[in-house]
């Protein structure tokens, strides 16, 4: 069974044009206009049984915002033995910027869940920004009154030169013709040798029988992350509450900081929050401005060289419905 | 005692490897608790420590060790010294600029601190590492001056600085790039300035640790384990000094974590891919971490 889903968004004609196709979810186009596009992602039967293997493949044609939005959470349900995948392939190219805030993924008792999610960013050069991506994961261990099934969360990030071919085969097919070959002058010294690819972003959370050792997770039943890629956003002093040292009396519990911010070696950060639950997470206000701060970004180096993107249009009318939908999800979902 | 012996390689990395894991080394890692400090405060409770080891030893551990292996397998594409005594050869690499097999180890060398940079996500942790492995560079320098893996640890540094910063902006200070390339001849400065005055990027513990391997003569299970144990005794030692623990028991976990050890040597002793290191991530200890860094009160630097 082909299980999967495609987003491409491409800019044609002055215009963004969806490039959709159907899998375990569906895509629906809201809105699209001359630089953004907003595209809704439904499922479209139960999500996800054992021996579900789902993979979503997006990508982010040059100078492109697209934002995806779920109505819905997902639950890995138990599988009776047979594992489930979901693995998402994204790719960005130049100037280009995905706006992903996904909902929570619950693993329930028996679900045994590999996830994977790769992302490929072009490289900025001399003359603009690279592909930048704003993602939501928010894993949750558990339905309530549940210590949740098995959960393997792997992650890696490469930037890329503009043209590179993405090594998963994985976004292929969408008809974007790639940048003409060495078009990215500055990878040919790249010590990352002949991939012409620098990971920004690895890691490979094994959820499993030890998440509960202490550093790992504890006693946490959520980790609730957003990834800003390809660009470094604002200093902590929006996100709330920022971990200040903590001075006299230290908290003796494990989880109940707020959300930590953490600045990889190169143009991106992880805020993450680790508790018993989303409700209390900080996560929200970091992703919301995080989101504004990418949009800005973009619009600001994606106004000269090139067609002139609309930039304030850009920002305005997705703000204004980017209020959260999550909570209720949550008591659905978890 | 007839005649000089011949080197005793195995000999001399048997001393190296005890050297190597003996806490008196000066490199600093009296300052270290292993994120065993922050953990403890967070509220761990001192009976857990042996499940914190097995976590590290899963995780960020993991990591190191597998960079360490990594970077002790492409360090030894830069061949052996020279005249092949062990000591230092005047003169060093050769003038005649970089010999291939120190070029092909650089470029396995920065690949390698790319893909441990990008596999620890926490700064603190970074900084941490970076830190210590600028006294096992002083180290290193001192002991196998002119080796040609050291050689290439430099150009490394350099290949390292120069790597795009991906965004497009240039990174800060950035332009000590053909600058910077007069400066690594093996020593010229142990602090390892650029001669722009920039400071070149400091090489992480695990990448250091490797190339002292390669020139050593340890295994790559050998240096696998070393990682493994030192990061499991510098834990064990650290409660003492932390919590009322008798001396004897907390050496009883650094035994009793020996499977586990193992288990991590087997897992990664084989690797050579840069890209293969695996990347598990501990949460917990990254919090910690990052708390730890920005408390002033406390007894170990990380």
């Amino acid at each position: 069974m082909d299980d999967v889903t495609r987003v491409g968004a491409y800019r044609e004609a002055g215009r963004v044009r969806c490039d959709l196709r159907p899998g375990a979810l569906s895509p629906r186009v809201l809105s699209a206009g001359r630089g953004t596009a907003r595209v809704a992602l439904v499922a479209t039967r139960a999500l996800l049984l054992g021996g579900d293997h789902v993979r979503v493949e997006v990508h982010v044609g040059e100078g492109v915002e697209l934002e995806l939005v779920e109505v819905s959470g997902t639950v890995a349900y138990a599988g009776r033995g047979r594992s489930a995948s979901w693995d998402v392939d994204v790719r960005v190219d130049a100037r280009g910027l995905l706006v992903w805030d996904a909902l929570p993924f619950v693993v329930a008792d028996g679900a045994d869940v590999a996830r994977s999610t790769g992302v490929a960013l072009a490289a900025g050069d001399a003359h603009g920004a690279g592909g930048a991506a704003l993602l939501r994961e928010t894993l949750v261990l558990g339905r309530s009154g549940e210590a949740g099934g098995r959960l393997r969360s792997r992650t890696r990030v490469d930037v890329s030169a503009p043209g590179a071919t993405r090594t998963s085969g994985g976004v292929g097919g969408t008809g974007e013709l790639a940048a003409p070959e060495g078009s990215g002058p500055p990878w040919q010294n790249d010590p990352a040798g002949p991939e012409h690819v620098r990971e920004l972003f690895v890691e490979d959370l094994d959820l499993g029988d030890d998440r509960a050792l202490p550093g790992i997770l504890g006693d946490a039943r959520v980790v609730d992350s957003v990834l800003c890629l390809g660009t470094r956003p604002p200093a902590p002093a929006s996100v709330p509450e920022e971990t200040t040292a903590p001075r006299r009396p230290p908290p003796r519990t494990s989880a109940p900081f707020g959300p930590l911010r953490l600045d990889l070696d190169g143009p991106g950060a992880v805020a993450r929050h680790l508790g018993a639950s989303t409700h209390d997470a900080g996560i929200d206000v970091v992703v919301a401005a995080w989101t504004t701060a990418a949009r800005e970004a973009r619009a600001a180096v994606a106004g000269p060289p090139r067609d002139a993107t609309p930039s304030p249009s850009v920002a305005a009318p997705v703000d204004t419905d980017h209020t959260d939908p999550r909570t209720t999800l949550l008591t659905t979902g978890a | 005692m007839s005649a000089m012996p011949e080197v005793d390689g195995e000999g001399r990395a048997e001393l190296m490897l005890a050297l190597l894991a003996d806490a008196r080394l000066p490199t600093g890692g009296h300052t270290q608790s292993a994120g065993l400090e922050p953990a403890l405060r967070a509220g761990m409770p001192a009976a857990q420590v042996p499940d914190y080891v097995r976590a590290r030893l899963a995780t960020v551990t993991r990591v190191e060790a597998a960079t360490a292996v990594v970077a002790r397998h492409v360090a030894l594409a830069a061949g052996p010294v020279p005249d092949g005594a062990g000591s230092p050869p005047a003169g060093g690499a050769s003038s005649a600029g970089v010999p291939d097999g120190v070029a092909s180890a650089a470029r396995g060398l920065a690949d390698t601190w790319l893909a441990w940079t990008a596999r620890t996500p926490s700064s603190a942790l970074r900084e941490t590492s970076r830190r210590l492995g600028r006294g096992y560079l002083r180290l290193l320098r001192r002991l196998s001056e002119g080796h040609p893996a050291v050689v290439a640890l430099d150009e490394a540094a350099v290949l390292v600085a120069d790597a795009p910063r991906a965004d497009g902006v240039p990174d800060p200070g950035a332009g000590a790039t053909s600058a910077a390339r007069a400066v690594p001849g093996a020593g010229t400065d142990p602090g390892g300035r650029a001669a722009t005055g920039r400071r070149a990027p400091q090489p992480p513990r695990p990448v250091v640790l490797g190339v002292t391997a390669a020139c050593a003569g340890l295994s790559a299970r050998q240096v696998a384990r070393l990682v493994g144990y030192e990061d499991v005794q510098t834990v064990a030692a650290a409660t003492l000094k932390l919590e009322p623990v008798d001396p004897v028991v907390a050496t009883g976990w650094v035994v009793a974590a020996q499977p586990a050890i193992d288990a991590l040597a087997r897992a990664v002793a084989d690797l050579t891919d840069p890209r293969a290191i695996p990347a598990h991530g501990a949460p917990l200890v990254e919090q910690w971490a990052e708390l730890h860094s920005r408390t002033t009160e406390r007894l170990f630097s990380a």
